[in-house]
Order: structure tokens, then C-alpha cells, then sequence
């Protein structure tokens, strides 16, 4: 038994963290002593089982494979260095993809199942394939089976709100240039724009005719572009981004005009009829989530080097279809956590209330996994009103964050906190513990397909997923 | 002169914070030249061509902070880099606190971020107290764990680590610690001093270091414990770690130790510890009658007795006794029962132990004391209110009088009782005014007692540098024709005089 450091603290001085009845800190503070009160909160939500679960994950043996485990997968998100490095076919590029599939937004979901924005993407990717000839045909062709759904998370792809990939989509395709795994591909669809889309459950003509400027002029001429310019750092890129008032979810205006310089130059000098290139560029310049569609396949592309650390509680995907939510963690890959997607508190387009709303929904929820997005709320004060109206409010949800977390971003500092790096790798064994769970910016889907998005705001994961993943990650320590 | 290239991998700033950066290492003494910048390919060669090494900026990203150093020798150089560490640091950390900076949202993260926080001090709900004081142990952090109802094999469990560690672990119900001279919980300010204190008791350790406080000397340090540290099932762990750091301590020249009797196993092995201290040891088991020495070991009958031994060792002269002043005004032949009503739950035994001692026979009421009731039975009562019968959804009633005085006024109106004993516990955490309540109640009681006299004889346990001040306590007490007793030791004993005198008997 070694005395040093108690006689250490003998020695003084003493510096304390109090935590619970206020009046029996006075008299240490009242002689002077340095002392910080310390909110209390019953730790796993006063969960008592959770709470010997997590004093169980303590015990040194597992708490220092669980730190091992967790540095390894920080430490291979924080490497990938996704560039994007062209435009191509879903059916021709996404891995596994088949003719008859059609990819969407969160975990595996039946038609049965599928929410109304949902629905309406399949009606208008079978009237976009040519399968159907009319909505109604489309339907009972969805029903019959003869259309296999599987989501993108399942390809190396991902899809904001209803995430509906197609064969005959222009997908943009990026590719990991550094850490463990170069060469890693991931895939996401063309941002569509605003208003009425495919992605919020819209199929109307207006939206069919947008989708095949996007397949025959806009894909063909980006595609062109990269292979003349080369490659883009997406991660360069998003950190100017965060620098200009982007969170990298709700707002992606800077991000879309960083990504315009990057592309102009090179697109204007394409042997290309100019009134294309000026339809292209306005296209990219009229839609300030165009940006979006690629800084999610960049989170995918970071998270799937994170993916598959025996023992890490990493969250390597926070996704939603409109009826489920589900999450996977690092040491448990493949694994799907659920509960039921959740009311979405946000601010509606006019015309449009809480009514109107499905709940949450889509693949973008890979921005918050990756430490931006709500995470990063402190960078854009131009949309606080989504946390409460307030920059403070802003402020709070990123320090907040911070408690869920395993480490920092470096590459993705934040003006707003004196430039410390977004709070990055949300930590299950975190939010159980501590009670807190992500904070995520989202679009909001109307409720009935074909009719769009209403609205924006700020969700939550619901409990059960994390609560499920955290039961089976205990046993996945516990046994191991 | 000489120059240095240092890489930060994946390290973003924006250009002005990079501008900064730069300029405040150019004003470093020694330093001739200084750029940060971002590895971007038209800074690489920029550098490239003010003659630093290309090989060097061949694989450096946009991503990557890329550092520049001119200067006068290494050592200049070395400083540069390490006020760059510094710099960066403070950027990514700068901001993070918001707000007031003594309050932290999360234990974990205010450990983290302050590196001096060596003591983590703990009085949640006793259902997550284990779970908080596993997390500042596993951060190497020492606790003092005020909360109670933790299970039994959280304590041992917690205790063990702690020890293996080294780590002071004072709980769980640990009420009182004084440490390098910051008191914890309910603490008495008293002057630093040569008596270490060792203590399973609270209000134990509060008495005794009141004592060495009012004879002139001091407490080197006080470490609490927790009521339960020598149960069998605990075994002492924390008891011995501090007799042995006591032993250690150069400031300590006597070790104290109070604490309920323990199990006889647990007595016999820590007295084989007490005899290897190396320094004079003096003993109060709470509860056990009679003094002994045994292998140059103290114990003590009473509270009194130990502060008296202990005193006697600092100044080599034998141990005094309290004078026996007299009973407060003579009872008639008669006049009635007693009734002890306690903030302390050590000072309740120990006075049920001193009234025993002289043949005064005492019991703990059946059913709690109610201010609605009368007094049950026909016998002497001694009632520790600190009891969970009296604390279930209530503060303690050394922080709020509110049921201690409303069952006083009960009793004290009740005719058939003609002696009230209190206790009154002072210092930091306590009540901040309590013998005024107190006061109000006995005449609140004397008044329904249409003439019949009512005796009350009190202890105050505090300095007058507690911020009730002892003195001033004492002194509103007396205004209140309370006899105010030098200890609470003393103030059992002068119960017992008084009883003796009521039933004709000489005091023994």
C-alpha cells in the first residue's frame, strides 16, 4: 500500500469538485479552497440495472480494452481523408446493386411499414425507371414483391430524407486517400434542391422531368468536370465550411459555394454547349443544400473506417426511414439497433403545422454521427432559431455534446469556442451514462407522399435504440 | 542561426487565427523568423523557396498545420515550439467552459479540464453515490462521500480500490474530514495543531477536535471514514489507511481515533496496528464502558477522557479531569423524568452510556417522538433525532430545528418531565443560528408548565470561530436559563448529578 498520494492531498492544497447538497461545500469554500459545484444527475437516467452495467465496463480489464478499442476507431475516422473523384450510375457503381432494388434512407423497412415520404419516392423512382406508367400502377407494383428494398447504409451509400436510389441515378462517388483504408468508395445521389422532391415523397411530373435533367446534363457534365479538375478534399472543404456560418446539416449554404469555386472553372472550359454549363451552374447555385449529397457520403465514408473495432462503443450510424430509427456501433458492425422514429420540433414552411409532419427521417443523420450537424451548432449562428433563438443556445448544444463524445476534430474547429474541434465519435457507454442524447438538425417531410418538405428543426434518437445497443454492447464486453 | 520545420497533422485554422499564430511567436526572444500556415502546396513552395527543406513538405496536406522556425540557437527554437503547443492548446480549449467557471456541467469533464482538482466531495442520493465515487477514484481522484444507504459491497469494493491506489476514500456516511485545514461536510474551524484525528463518527470527530480546539492546542488533520468502516464486513480499510498516514505525518504527534465499538475480530487486528504506530495512540470506542491501556494504548471511558489523553501526551503532564460542577438549580426531591433530545447520534449514545454508568437506566422511545403526542412511558428517554425515524424526506436537525423544537416544546410541556438534554453541533454545514430556536422553545414549554420548573442542561459542540460562534450560542442558551456544560460528556454528568439530587441520592 502506497501513502504518496494521500499524503499528497495531506500536504495541500486542496482543489475540489463538489457534487450534490450545496451547504456542505460552504465552509471548504468559504476558507478559500478552489471549488467547482458540479451539476448532478443520476447517472443512466437512475436506471439501476444501466448503472451496474456501466460500473461493470469500469472494471479495469474492460474499461482499458473499451479506451483501446475506442482510440483505434477514433483514431481511423480522424484519418480517412474522403475525396470526391467523380460522377457515376448507381447501377453501374453502387456495390450489390441490382435492377430490381431500390435503395433508401435508415434501417431495413417493408413497404407495409414504409411512411408516406417514403412511399411517394418508390411511386416516383418506378414511374422514373419507366415501370409504372401511373401512380396507381406503381403502387400495387411496390406491394407485389416484385421490388426488393434494402438500405444504402448496406451499399457504401447513404441518402438524405427518404434516400431513394435508383438504377438509373448519377450518383457521386468519393473515395478514402488516406488512413486505414484507402481506396474505400462510398455513393450518394445528386441533391435535387428545394420545394417539391423526390427525397421528401414528391413524384409529380415537375419532379420526374428534374431527375432526368439530373441524369442526362447535370451528372454527365460534374462527371466531366472531376475528370478534368481531379479530385476534391471534401474534409478541406467542410472545415472552410464551418468556418462561414455552415453546421453541415440545416445550413450548407457555404459549403455549396466553396464546392461552386472549386467546379466552375474547370466546367466552363469543357468543349460543352455554354447555355448546358450556365444550366448546370445555376442549378448548383439555386439550391443551397446541393452541397449536403456529398458531405454525408464524406461522414459515411470516415464512419466506415471507423467501423468494426472489436469492443469499441463508437456510434458509427445514427439513420432514420420515417418509421424506425436505428443506430450500429463499432464493435458490434452490421448490427441494427431500433426504436420508432420521432416528432421533428422545427419551424414550418407557411401554410404548414406540426400536423402536416412525418416524423424523422433519412440517412442525414450521418452528419450528427459524424460530429457536425447539431453537433456543430456553434458554428452557424444564422440558424439558431432552430435551438432555442439564441447564439448562447448554439453554443450549449455543442458544449453539450461534448459530453457524449470521445475526442475532437482538429480539421473541424469552430470559431464560436475559440476554435476547439467539433465534438466527434458519440460514445454509447456516454449517452447512457450521462442520459444525453444527440442533438440532431433536420429537414421535416410532409406527412402524405408527393407533397415535400414543410419544415426544418431539431430531433432526438428515441431511447430504445440506444438502450438496445447498450444491453447488447454490455454482453458483447462481458462475454468477450 | 538556425531553422526548424514542424508538421501538426490534420490541424485546421483559418488564416487569421494562423496570422496570430505566427505573430506571437515572432515576438519570442530568439526567434527570427516564424510562419504557420497550412500545408497547401503554394505554401509549400513558398517555403520550398525560402530555403526550407522540400523533402520534408513532400507528403504535408492543406490539412496539416505546417510550422516555420528561424532563430537564434536550439534552445530558442525549442521554446518556440513549445509556446506553439501552448497556443494551439488554449485554442482548443478556450471557450469551452462558458459561463461561470466554478460550476461544470459533468464530473468527468471538470476532472479533465482541471488537472488540481484532487478531491472529489460527494452527497447525492445514496443510490448513484458508489457510481460518482468509482468515477473520481478511476481518475485518481481522492472522495469524501458524505451520502448514505450505499450497499455494503459498493463500500468495500469502492475501499479496496482506493487502497490499492492509495486514494483517501472517507465513506460512504462520512459526516466530518479536516484535511491540510479545510473542513469537509460538517466541519468545526479549529486551529491547525498537533492532534490527528481518525474517526468512524461524525459528530464523534466534531466533539473531540471542539475539545483540543478549546484547550489551546489544534488538529493536524481529521480523517472521516464513514460509520461503517470497521463493520466486519469493511474490516477497517479506511480506519488503518489513516492511522497509518497519521503515523507518517510529520504535523501529527498523537493519533486519535473514535469510532462505534467495533466487531471483536476488527478491534483485535487494528489494535495490533494502534501498538506498530510509532507515536502515542488514544482510543475512544463509542458505546464501551470503562477505561484501559493495553501495549501502550489508550482507551478511553468517555469523550472528555480521550481529549484529556491526548492533551496530556502533547504536554507530558498526566491527564486532567473535568471539574463536576454543580447541577443547575437543585431539583425538588421528585421532580421528574429525563429527556434527551440529540442532533448528534454519537452524543446520544455516549450520554445514554454516561446516565447508565451512574444508575440512571435510559431507553430510545419505542415509537418516534411526535410534537403532537405526550411522552410514552414512565421512563428516562434518549433520542438520537438524527435517526431515519426523523430524517425521511427531512433535513437533519443539526441543519433545520423545525421537528427537534417542536418535539422539545412537547416534552418540556409534559409535567411529568422536569429535565431536557440537548446537544447543539455548530460549524460549516450546520444550522447558522440554532440556539435562538432552541431557546424560544424551552420558554415556549416552560409557559404550559403553569409554574412547575423545567431544567435544561446543554453542550455546545463548536469554537468561536465556527461562524455561529460558540460563544454567542452559549450565550443565548444561558439567557434561556439553560445550563450550558463544557462538553457534552460533561453535560451527561451533570444530568446524572441532577438525577441523583432529584431522587435524594448523594452524587456517587
Amino acid at each position: 500500500m502506497t501513502l504518496e498520494r494521500s499524503k499528497e492531498l495531506l500536504r495541500g492544497p486542496i482543489s475540489i469538485a463538489h457534487l450534490g447538497l450545496d451547504n456542505l461545500a460552504d465552509g471548504a469554500q468559504a476558507a478559500g479552497t478552489p471549488l467547482v459545484r458540479v451539476d448532478f444527475l443520476p447517472p443512466a437516467g437512475g436506471d439501476q440495472a444501466r448503472i451496474r452495467a456501466l460500473t461493470a465496463l469500469r472494471a479495469p480489464e474492460h474499461a482499458a480494452a473499451i479506451e483501446e478499442a475506442n482510440r483505434t476507431a477514433l483514431d481511423r475516422f480522424l484519418a480517412s481523408r474522403p475525396h470526391l473523384v467523380g460522377v457515376g450510375l448507381a447501377r453501374e457503381d453502387i456495390p450489390g446493386m441490382q435492377e430490381d432494388l431500390f435503395l433508401h434512407a435508415g434501417p431495413p423497412i417493408t413497404w407495409e411499414r414504409m411512411s408516406g415520404p417514403l412511399r411517394g419516392a418508390v411511386l416516383g423512382g418506378l414511374l422514373l425507371e419507366g415501370r409504372a406508367k401511373s401512380p396507381e400502377e406503381a403502387e400495387s407494383l411496390a406491394a407485389s414483391g416484385k421490388v426488393r428494398f434494402d438500405p444504402c447504409h448496406h451499399h457504401q451509400a447513404v441518402g438524405p430524407m427518404a434516400g431513394l436510389v435508383t438504377p438509373s441515378m448519377p450518383v457521386w462517388i468519393l473515395e478514402d486517400m488516406g488512413g486505414a483504408s484507402p481506396g474505400r468508395r462510398t455513393y450518394c445521389t445528386l441533391n435535387e434542391g428545394l420545394g417539391k422532391v423526390l427525397r421528401y415523397g414528391a413524384y409529380s411530373r415537375e419532379v420526374l422531368e428534374r431527375l432526368r435533367f439530373m441524369a442526362e446534363v447535370l451528372g454527365p457534365v460534374l462527371s466531366e468536370t472531376l475528370a478534368a479538375r481531379g479530385p476534391i478534399d471534401l474534409k478541406l472543404l467542410m472545415a472552410q465550411a464551418l468556418q462561414m456560418g455552415d453546421e453541415g446539416h440545416n445550413r450548407n449554404r457555404a459549403g455549396t459555394s466553396l464546392l461552386f469555386r472549386e467546379l466552375a472553372p474547370a466546367m466552363v472550359r469543357l468543349r460543352r454547349d455554354p447555355t448546358e454549363v450556365g444550366k448546370v451552374l445555376e442549378f448548383i447555385h439555386a439550391n443551397d443544400h446541393f452541397f449536403l449529397n456529398l458531405s454525408m457520403p464524406m461522414a459515411k465514408c470516415m464512419l466506415l473506417a471507423a467501423e468494426g473495432v472489436p469492443r469499441s462503443s463508437f456510434v458509427t450510424i445514427m439513420s432514420r426511414n420515417g418509421t424506425d430509427f436505428g443506430v450500429q456501433i463499432s464493435g458490434m458492425p452490421g448490427r441494427w439497433f431500433t426504436g420508432p422514429a420521432q416528432e421533428v420540433k422545427g419551424l414550418y414552411f407557411p401554410g404548414f403545422t406540426a400536423a402536416d409532419a412525418n416524423p424523422d427521417i433519412g440517412d442525414s443523420a450521418i452528419m450528427e454521427t459524424a460530429g457536425i450537424g447539431g453537433f456543430a451548432m456553434a458554428a452557424a449562428p444564422a440558424i439558431v432559431q432552430f435551438v432555442g433563438g439564441s447564439a448562447e443556445d448554439a453554443l450549449a448544444t455543442t458544449r453539450n455534446m461534448a459530453r457524449i463524445t470521445l475526442g475532437r476534430n482538429s480539421t473541424w474547429s469552430i470559431p464560436s469556442l475559440g476554435f476547439v474541434g467539433a465534438p466527434t465519435g458519440i460514445d454509447l457507454r456516454k449517452v447512457v451514462e450521462r442520459n444525453l442524447l444527440p442533438a440532431i438538425n433536420t429537414g421535416i417531410a410532409h406527412r402524405e407522399p408527393g407533397v415535400g418538405q414543410v419544415g426544418a428543426g431539431l430531433t432526438s434518437p428515441p431511447w430504445e435504440c440506444f438502450h438496445g445497443a447498450f444491453d447488447a454492447f454490455v454482453r458483447h464486453c462481458l462475454d468477450a | 542561426m538556425i531553422e526548424r520545420l514542424l508538421i501538426h497533422r490534420n490541424r485546421y485554422h483559418d488564416s487569421a487565427r494562423l496570422m496570430r499564430l505566427s505573430q506571437e511567436l515572432r515576438r519570442l526572444p530568439g526567434v527570427i523568423m516564424a510562419e504557420v500556415l497550412m500545408g497547401t502546396s503554394m505554401n509549400c513552395e513558398l517555403l520550398g523557396a525560402s530555403g526550407f527543406d522540400p523533402e520534408v513538405l513532400r507528403d504535408v496536406s492543406p490539412l496539416d498545420l505546417v510550422v516555420a522556425l528561424r532563430g537564434e540557437s536550439a534552445e530558442h527554437l525549442e521554446s518556440a515550439s513549445a509556446e506553439l503547443e501552448r497556443l494551439l492548446e488554449s485554442a482548443d480549449s478556450t471557450g469551452e467552459g462558458g459561463g461561470d467557471a466554478s460550476l461544470a456541467r459533468d464530473l468527468e469533464q471538470a476532472m479533465e479540464s482541471r488537472p488540481e482538482i484532487n478531491l472529489v466531495t460527494v452527497a447525492v442520493p445514496g443510490a448513484y453515490a458508489a457510481y460518482v465515487a468509482r468515477q473520481a477514484l478511476d481518475a485518481g481522484r481522492h472522495v469524501f462521500l458524505f451520502s448514505d444507504n450505499v450497499a455494503v459491497e459498493d463500500e468495500v469494493a469502492l475501499k479496496r480500490q482506493a487502497a490499492d491506489a492509495g486514494l483517501l476514500m472517507m465513506g460512504p456516511d462520512c459526516g466530518t474530514a479536516i484535511l491540510a485545514g479545510v473542513g469537509l461536510g460538517f466541519a468545526n474551524r479549529v486551529r491547525r495543531g498537533a492532534v490527528g484525528l481518525v474517526g468512524a463518527s461524525g459528530t464523534g470527530i466534531q466533539e473531540l477536535s471542539c475539545l483540543v480546539h478549546r484547550a489551546g492546542q489544534g488538529i493536524s488533520q481529521a480523517i472521516g471514514t464513514g460509520s461503517r468502516d470497521l463493520s466486519s464486513s469493511v474490516g477497517g480499510i479506511m480506519t488503518e489507511q489513516g492511522l497509518r498516514l497519521l503515523a507518517e505525518d510529520d504535523g501529527t504527534q498523537v493519533i486519535l481515533l473514535v469510532a462505534k465499538k467495533p466487531a471483536q475480530e476488527v478491534a483485535s487486528r487494528l489494535h495490533s496496528v494502534l501498538v506498530q504506530l510509532g507515536k502515542p495512540v488514544v482510543v475512544r470506542y463509542l458505546g464501551q464502558a470503562g477505561a484501559s491501556r493495553r501495549d501502550g494504548v489508550t482507551y478511553s471511558g468517555d469523550l472528555d477522557q480521550a481529549a484529556q489523553a491526548a492533551l496530556a501526551c502533547l504536554s507530558g503532564e498526566p491527564p486532567k479531569d473535568f471539574l463536576e460542577p454543580q447541577p443547575p438549580s437543585p431539583p425538588e426531591p421528585g421532580s421528574g423524568l429525563l429527556v434527551g433530545l440529540f442532533g448528534g447520534g454519537s452524543l446520544a449514545s455516549e450520554a445514554a452510556l454516561i446516565l447508565a454508568a451512574a444508575g440512571h437506566e435510559t431507553s430510545a422511545p419505542a415509537e418516534p417522538l411526535r410534537e403532537d403526542r405526550p411522552i410514552p412511558g414512565n421512563c428516562h428517554l434518549v433520542v438520537d433525532l438524527g435517526d431515519d425515524a426523523y430524517t425521511v424526506g427531512k433535513p437533519h436537525p443539526m441543519v433545520d430545528q423545525t421537528t427537534r423544537c417542536g418535539i422539545l416544546r412537547a416534552a418540556g410541556a409534559d409535567p411529568r418531565v422536569g429535565l431536557l438534554l440537548l446537544d447543539l453541533v455548530l460549524g460549516d454545514g450546520a444550522h447558522s443560528d440554532p440556539a435562538p430556536e432552541l431557546a424560544s422553545a424551552i420558554e415556549a414549554a416552560r409557559k404550559e408548565r403553569a409554574g412547575r420548573p423545567l431544567a435544561v442542561i446543554a453542550s455546545v459542540t463548536g469554537t468561536d470561530l465556527d461562524p455561529q460562534g460558540a460563544g454567542r450560542q452559549k450565550a443565548a442558551l444561558e439567557a434561556a436559563r439553560v445550563r450550558v456544560a463544557p462538553s457534552a460528556a460533561t453535560a451527561a454528568r451533570l444530568a446524572a448529578a441532577w438525577l441523583d439530587a432529584a431522587q435524594g441520592r448523594s452524587a456517587p
